[in-house]
């Protein structure tokens, strides 16, 4: 009996660290869709590219640490980007939602293909060595995984932290609930728009950077990994940054059950299938409200 | 002559893919991502059908069709009550979970085509017998070219047909104001029902004779890439018209045939060709909105 609750908190544990990534992720998603209603498939390609920038770094200066921030820094320069040459002329113009959607795919083929065409389609790893592992109530973590647990709860507390207590977590919030009333009081909001792609790029980085330590990478991770975050943006709610945690955690926790319970084989379509059921029978997610959604689905 | 008739054959099916897509896209303003699982569905029913059960082209060809109109009422009810991102995310789940089932419905010690072994996983389906049209084994590309111009032939009639009826004018009405259509008493939740078994059962055939074709089938078929690569030729053609998707097929069929004369590595000409069309994307949604030569203005 000892042996079965064991291994249930493994599995539990397991998935709440993977769910961890996915709510981070999640968070950078909804970073960019909530104060600016972009579907931002881009996100994938950012997530390719951070691992091979910290690479490129570290063929060169050797330091762990100095890749690490360079990283970071070039796919937050990078999204900084796609909203200054794609999304940002589309605002201006006016354009739908579809439109963006379709341009954003297109920046992430771009971009993808481009890592492929430098670095190859081959996989690779940041990783040096075997893991060390921690025991502690007869569960087992690795390195790896205490690595994705403190740095997404480092990211989390901080971006909560900003998000509630700075003039400029505010305003993020303000740009979110009504875009045009925020323009109206004098802000500007290309200025915020430009910022939330950023941070969306730093939180990404990170995300793909500790998942890169992890496991082994690919040029076609990225896009796997953002239809993961928008699961959990479906199922915990679009309406808030508090919701895209909770769904992660949750997609974690059920990705690693269907693991230990029936394959892995399973896993995607039984995460997609969590999708369908939550964009059929509740739109608005678990912490949505139904107002904002229902105008959206005739 | 053989590579000529071999770009034909892609050509020729790759325009009813497009076609078929139009009728979504164009006609009703929906954007899928999962027109290639359901190409993939046609190409699977077909092959089992012949190569476990030995049908011959054409009763499998309309098991393909009526397979795949019965299983677009995954993405029809749906759409009843999603539009926009909602829509695209209720295909992408329909389209991961066919991915799924094709990559996972296998167990290697169950023969092909029973219940335990339906698709034979990542491996996918060999030895597809090829399609024998009066009396003659269609084998050589240089043949087979006339039973896909015929097929490419027949679907083209089929949507320009549809096309030009007031059912088309419903549901570009629909497309360009549900609510609207709605109030005049038109059945629009008919109409999406309607339009995604048509789209689909097209789909289906141009599925279906890619497996007799190639004679080969595996889950990349039904794979994000391929829907995505599908929803860039209507795109970059133009929907919402006959031409666009003309067009756009052309034009992506040609790409990869043009990238041969660069002689780069295969890996590095297959990523340069996706990077072009991701640019296209990006360039038309910028620049041209209707396309190359289309009529539908994406806002």
């Amino acid at each position: 009996m000892d042996d079965l609750i064991r291994r249930a908190m493994q599995v539990f544990l397991n998935g709440l660290i993977s769910g961890l990534a996915i709510a981070l992720m999640a968070l950078a998603f909804q970073l960019v869709y909530l104060p600016t209603r972009v579907f931002f498939v881009g996100i994938a390609g950012l997530y390719t590219v951070a691992p091979y920038a910290y690479l490129a770094i570290h063929t060169s200066c050797g330091n762990v640490i100095l890749s690490s921030i360079g990283s970071l820094l070039i796919v937050s320069l990078l999204a900084v980007l796609f909203e200054w040459i794609n999304h940002g002329p589309l605002f201006q113009k006016g354009a739908s939602d579809g439109a963006h959607l379709i341009s954003s795919l297109g920046m992430y083929i771009v971009v993808v293909e481009g890592v492929a065409i430098i670095w190859g389609n081959s996989s690779q790893t940041l990783r040096t060595g075997v893991d060390f592992t921690v025991q502690a109530l007869g569960v087992v973590l690795t390195k790896s995984q205490l690595l994705i647990a403190s740095v997404a709860v480092v990211a989390l507390a901080a971006f909560v932290g900003m998000l509630q207590m700075t003039n400029l977590g505010l305003r993020l919030r303000a740009l979110s609930a009504n875009p045009t009333q925020f323009a109206l009081y004098g802000y500007n909001v290309k200025r915020y728009r430009l910022f939330a792609f950023g941070l969306a790029g730093l939180l990404t980085a990170a995300t793909s950077l500790v998942a890169a330590f992890d496991v082994d990478f690919n040029p076609h991770l990225g896009l796997p990994a953002m239809l993961l975050a928008v699961v959990a943006v479906i199922s915990g709610g679009r309406s808030s940054f508090v919701g895209p945690v909770l769904g992660g955690l949750l997609i974690g926790v059920l990705r690693a059950e269907v693991v230990w319970y029936v394959s892995s084989r399973w896993q995607d379509a039984v995460t997609f299938a969590v999708l369908a059921l939550f964009v059929v029978f509740r739109p608005q997610g678990l912490l949505g409200g139904r107002s904002g959604l229902e105008l959206r689905a005739i | 002559m053989s590579y000529v008739a071999h770009v034909l054959i892609y050509f020729e099916i790759y325009f009813v893919v497009a076609l078929s897509l139009n009728l979504v896209v164009g006609y009703c303003g929906m954007l899928t991502l999962a027109h290639a699982s359901y190409y993939a569905v046609g190409g699977y029913t077909y092959a089992l059908l012949s190569a476990v059960l030995g049908w011959t082209f054409v009763p499998a060809l309309v098991a393909a069709v009526l397979v795949g109109s019965v299983l677009s009422l995954a993405l029809s009810l749906p759409s009843w009550r999603l539009k926009g991102d909602f829509f695209v995310l209720g295909s992408l789940a329909v389209q991961a979970v066919l991915f799924g089932v094709f990559s996972n419905w296998s167990d290697g010690r169950a023969a092909l085509g029973s219940w335990r072994n339906l698709t034979n996983g990542p491996n996918g389906i060999s030895n597809i017998p090829k399609p024998e049209l009066f009396g003659r084994t269609l084998t050589e590309p240089v043949q087979f070219i006339w039973l896909a111009s015929a097929v490419a032939v027949l679907v083209a009639l089929i949507v320009w047909r549809l096309t030009s009826s007031p059912w088309a004018r419903v549901l570009v009405a629909m497309r360009d104001d549900e609510l609207a259509a709605r109030s005049v008493g038109k059945n629009t939740r008919l109409a999406k029902v309607q339009v995604l078994a048509i789209s689909i059962a097209l789909v289906a055939i141009a599925g279906a004779t890619y497996a007799a074709y190639v004679g080969y089938i595996d889950p990349s078929a039904a794979s994000l890439d391929e829907s995505i690569l599908m929803l860039s030729m209507v795109l970059v053609g133009g929907a919402g018209n006959f031409r666009g998707p003309a067009v756009g097929a052309f034009t992506l069929v040609l790409i990869p045939e043009l990238l041969r004369f660069l002689r780069l590595p295969n890996a590095q000409v297959g990523s340069l060709r996706l990077a072009i069309y991701g640019l296209l994307l990006v360039i038309i949604v910028h620049f041209r909105p209707q396309g190359l030569c289309g009529r539908y203005r994406l806002k």
